[in-house]
């Protein structure tokens, strides 16, 4: 990462960032704005995280801040709801999303039940930092896609930024709310660079659960949230090819899910593909198409598509790029679609 | 590190690679992992085979308290017991200072085990003249003093069994004559390692070929020079070829 | 591309610092993980430094003879961006697809 001065780190405006370094340009906010807000996982401090998304936030805020914590995640997250009890704003990450599996208990028990078992005394202003996906070829437990299983645990939020502004805005307003988040960051684009506008005001912020329609288009709309929304735009530029409009719908909120932005898009496209990482059975697609089906059944002229991760576990590296949703397997979907 | 059993328990470690097995020995005070390993050897060794060794009364190795224990006799004898356990009959040999004392008994003992040594850090001189051996911890002892209280405050060194060994190690000085025989040595020292003094003469003396000066280098920094490690492991791999199958 | 700088580590047994006694490796030169770095002289003994990255050395931070500190940089690199400890930072691929679409009729 490119070395920023003081100044630079905390200015408003406009900048050209990667979505590691927006990432870590909302941390430096969120910690700078409200001093209950502490960082803490495995190698967040000293080394400045796996993804050197914390980079420079230790020697910045101090360890007492933000700070490295023993390799043990139900550990992680169950300090993280304790310091929220004791009215700290716990920014936790756990290393890599398959990593989230032994924190299970304290994610689905204590940190997404405790507002609700406290009849509202303990709120739970935690969000939990979560590199997800796939599409870098790392080994088993690096790579899986959790959010189905999240979304279901009544109590928590789940969102996925898809490029650095949305990284940046959604993580300060995750950090911002009083309930839990986990915060699904897409590995596979943490590299990729773009305009953020930063700042502790910055604007554009839409309210929790709002989805965005990154592209518009009229013959269908594909669905996507995290890495799989740069896959569905590589979609609609071949497409345009083709002659077939389609309009990319970045969900982000995977709970709460934006069931009015899925009716309006297809209320205009009367198509629908929805595209995720994660296996077919079960995944969050069978929640998109459900939602679309009972609010626009009458506008949908062919059934929703899923194109998805197959039903087995996780893949080792050489076999990702046939795991993942490739643009074929879209492009199918969306000629099913079409001929329906 | 692994132990040979015995009286004298040693430690080694036995590297796997190719060719004839180099057998490191180190320096007074020091040990393989300090005098070898930590100056960056295994890398320099390329894949060659090798066995580094605590000798007696340093690192992991027996800690007799009697001087005559240390004779450098009885310190060739552990490497020749070390040699028999391992099945290696033949080996090179690649010492430093004192070890070197210990790698020129054993050749001169036992040839027919030596193909070649390699002498680092060694000379005529008795490095151990004008010390009183018996006051080693008195700060005006004399010149070696100084070499026995840095390896004595190293942690885990034992001050007494090092004041035998170097008692021991003095009783028997070093002759250039008999030389071993049928044993191709090569010498290296800094160029100003006074220890090393008129290894030049040695070298002569024994038909070797002149010794190496490492340029700007003394007793202390030679051992991780690299102009050392390319001559060493020039020596050590000289005219080697593969089997032909005769 | 990235700029990593690597510290003196502790040399144990209690040294606090050491000199530089010859570098192994100069600027623009590339060096690979455990390739000699440089060597030090500790108050004890003289050690080798193994690189601990792979990539090009982009400055070193003490002169041959130079008391560097425990701690203090020592030499830094230029390494290719990693994702960190597993994994590939994914390359930017044209695009490209065998499935061609029919536009519906309107």
């Amino acid at each position: 990462m490119t070395e920023l001065s003081v100044d630079e780190r905390h200015a408003a405006g406009t900048v050209e960032l990667t979505m590691q370094q927006a990432v870590n340009r909302a941390l430096r906010t969120a910690l700078a704005e409200d001093p209950a807000v502490l960082l803490f996982g495995e190698d967040v401090g000293r080394l400045g995280g796996v993804f050197r998304v914390t980079d420079g936030l230790q020697a910045e805020f101090g360890a007492d801040r933000v700070f490295d914590t023993p390799l043990a995640e139900s550990a992680i997250v169950g300090m993280a709801v304790g310091l929220a009890m004791n009215g700290f704003r716990p920014v936790p990450e756990l290393q890599f999303d398959g990593f989230a599996y032994p924190a299970v208990d304290q994610i689905v028990n204590q940190m997404a039940r405790m507002h609700y078992r406290s009849r509202g005394t303990a709120p739970m202003p935690i969000t939990l930092r979560l590199p997800s996906f796939g599409g870098i070829q790392a080994p088993e437990h690096h790579g899986e896609s959790l959010e189905a299983l999240f979304a279901h645990v009544p109590g928590l939020k789940v969102v996925a930024p898809a490029d650095p502004a949305d990284a940046y805005r959604l993580l300060l307003q995750s950090v911002r709310a009083d309930d839990p988040v986990v915060f699904m960051e897409p590995k596979a684009r943490y590299w990729d660079r773009g305009p953020v506008p930063v700042g502790a005001d910055a604007s554009g912020m839409d309210p929790i659960g709002t989805s965005r329609v990154v592209r518009p288009g009229r013959h269908a709309t594909l669905v996507a949230w995290g890495a799989m929304v740069h896959r569905c735009l590589e979609v609609a530029e071949l497409a345009a090819e083709d002659g077939v409009d389609l309009e990319v719908l970045d969900l982000r909120w995977l709970k709460p899910i934006d069931a009015d932005g899925l009716a309006a898009s297809v209320a205009r496209t009367r198509r629908a593909v929805v595209v995720h990482e994660a296996p077919l059975t079960a995944g969050l697609g069978a929640e998109v198409a459900a939602l679309i089906t009972e609010r626009a059944f009458r506008d949908l002229a062919a059934p929703v598509q899923r194109v998805t991760g197959f039903d087995v576990p996780y893949p080792a590296g050489p076999l990702e790029p046939q795991y993942l949703p490739t643009i074929d397997r879209v492009l199918f979907a969306v000629q099913r679609t079409l001929e329906f | 590190m692994d132990v040979l059993p015995g009286e004298v328990p040693i430690a080694y470690t036995e590297v796997p690679g190719r060719g004839v097995p180099v057998l490191l020995l180190h320096g007074f005070g020091s040990g393989y992992d300090a005098n070898w390993v930590r100056a960056g050897w295994p890398h320099a060794l390329d894949g060659l085979a090798h066995i580094g060794v605590d000798l007696r009364g340093h690192g992991g190795s027996g800690r007799p308290r009697d001087a005559g224990a240390y004779r450098p006799a009885a310190m060739a004898g552990d490497l020749e017991r070390l040699l028999d356990a391992l099945g290696v009959q033949r080996c090179d040999v690649l010492a430093y200072s004192m070890g070197s004392r210990i790698a020129w008994e054993f050749a001169l003992t036992r040839p027919d085990r030596v193909r070649r040594a390699v002498l680092g850090g060694f000379g005529p001189v008795d490095a151990f003249a004008g010390t009183d051996l018996d006051r080693l911890d008195a700060p005006d002892g004399g010149p070696f003093t100084e070499v026995f209280r840095a390896a004595a405050a190293q942690p885990g060194a034992d001050p007494a069994a090092l004041a035998a060994c170097a008692r021991g190690q003095a009783a028997h000085p070093f002759t250039a004559d008999p030389a071993p025989a049928g044993v191709p040595l090569l010498f290296v020292a800094g160029e100003h390692d006074t220890l090393a003094s008129g290894v030049e003469d040695v070298a002569r003396a024994v038909g070797a070929a002149p010794a190496v000066r490492v340029p700007r280098r003394d007793h202390r920094t030679a051992v991780s020079a690299r102009a050392f490690k390319t001559a060493a492991v020039g020596f050590l791999t000289r005219g080697v070829r593969p089997l032909s199958g005769v | 591309m990235a700029e990593v700088t690597f510290t003196l580590p502790d040399l144990g047994e209690g040294l606090v610092e050491a000199s530089v006694l010859e570098w192994l490796v100069a600027p623009g030169d590339t060096v690979e993980r455990n390739a000699p770095l440089v060597e030090l002289e500790t108050a004890k003994s003289a050690v080798e430094i193994p690189s601990p990255h792979a990539g090009t050395v982009a400055r070193v931070h003490a002169e041959e003879g130079a008391v560097v500190a425990v701690g203090a940089p020592l030499v830094t690199f230029e390494v290719a961006d990693a994702p960190g400890i597993v994994g590939t930072v994914p390359r930017a691929e044209k695009p490209t697809r065998r499935v061609r679409l029919t536009p519906p009729k309107e």
